[in-house]
């Protein structure tokens, strides 16, 4: 079965991703399932930031999801818009905005709602972690 | 049958959620998806027309609730029992569907993808 996450959580404040990580990990490792994309908005963006430094003792929501999506070929998208306005850009956006840095970690990618649409359209499942 | 539903529980001054609910339903309509709404909670708020927010205190969303015919959405659901503990003055907006709470639920089990915000 083909399934979409969509997650809504902060990292932070809430368990959001750390949820969808352990249930993206069981999916993947099952055989008769798949995971078309995984789609961070509102808070959950935040996940995004290359410059997110928890303490070392601590685990790092962040760079799970990143070793997952590389080990699997996991397509990690963020919502552009929730992004941008808190401060989650790509080169692209960087230049837009007229300012000198960026901080989104690959392979974390901006993507607009529209993608959102089409996964949740073409796969079997959806499943959301607020 | 229609598909999505985006349940809208918060406040549009408490944070950010109910405005990203409401653009992300303008974009399933944009993409021709069938999408009702659903207001309960502290989203009522959103349906009051007589509201005069400052800049600081968040964007008055009661606004943008005329553009969504445009949109094509037609179906935005509040349940009687709620709109009957707020106090008779509310000046409520007009463009809303009530359904009991017994409705509500019934219809609740009609949508393939449910939302919240």
């Amino acid at each position: 079965m083909q399934y979409t996450l969509f997650i809504q959580g902060s990292p932070h404040a809430s368990k959001a991703c750390h949820s969808a990580y352990k249930f993206a990990h069981a999916l993947l490792n099952s055989e008769q399932h798949s995971i078309e994309g995984v789609f961070f908005y509102e808070d959950s963006v935040l996940i995004a930031n290359e410059l997110m430094q928890p303490p070392r003792d601590e685990t790092n929501i962040s760079t799970l999801w990143k070793a997952l999506a590389e080990k699997h070929s996991l397509n990690l998208y963020v919502c552009i818009a929730a992004a941008v306005r808190r401060g989650i850009m790509n080169e692209t956006e960087m230049s837009r905005y007229e300012l000198n840095q960026y901080n989104l970690s690959p392979p974390f990618q901006l993507e607009g709602l529209g993608t959102l649409v089409h996964l949740m359209s073409s796969t079997d499942r959806t499943i959301i972690f607020r | 049958m229609n598909s999505f539903l985006i349940h809208i529980s918060s406040s549009s001054f408490s944070s950010l959620s109910a405005k990203e609910g409401l653009d992300l339903a303008l974009v399933m309509a944009t993409f021709e998806q069938p999408i009702d709404l659903y207001f309960g909670e502290q989203a009522l708020s959103i349906l009051n027309q007589k509201q005069n927010p400052e800049q600081l205190h968040g964007k008055d969303l009661s606004k943008a609730l005329p553009s969504l015919e445009f949109y094509d959405i037609e179906n935005i659901y509040v349940c009687s029992e709620d709109i009957d503990k707020l106090d008779d003055n509310t000046a409520l907006w007009e463009g809303i569907k009530l359904l009991d709470r017994e409705s509500w639920a019934q219809k609740l089990q009609t949508y393939e993808h449910i939302l919240r915000f």
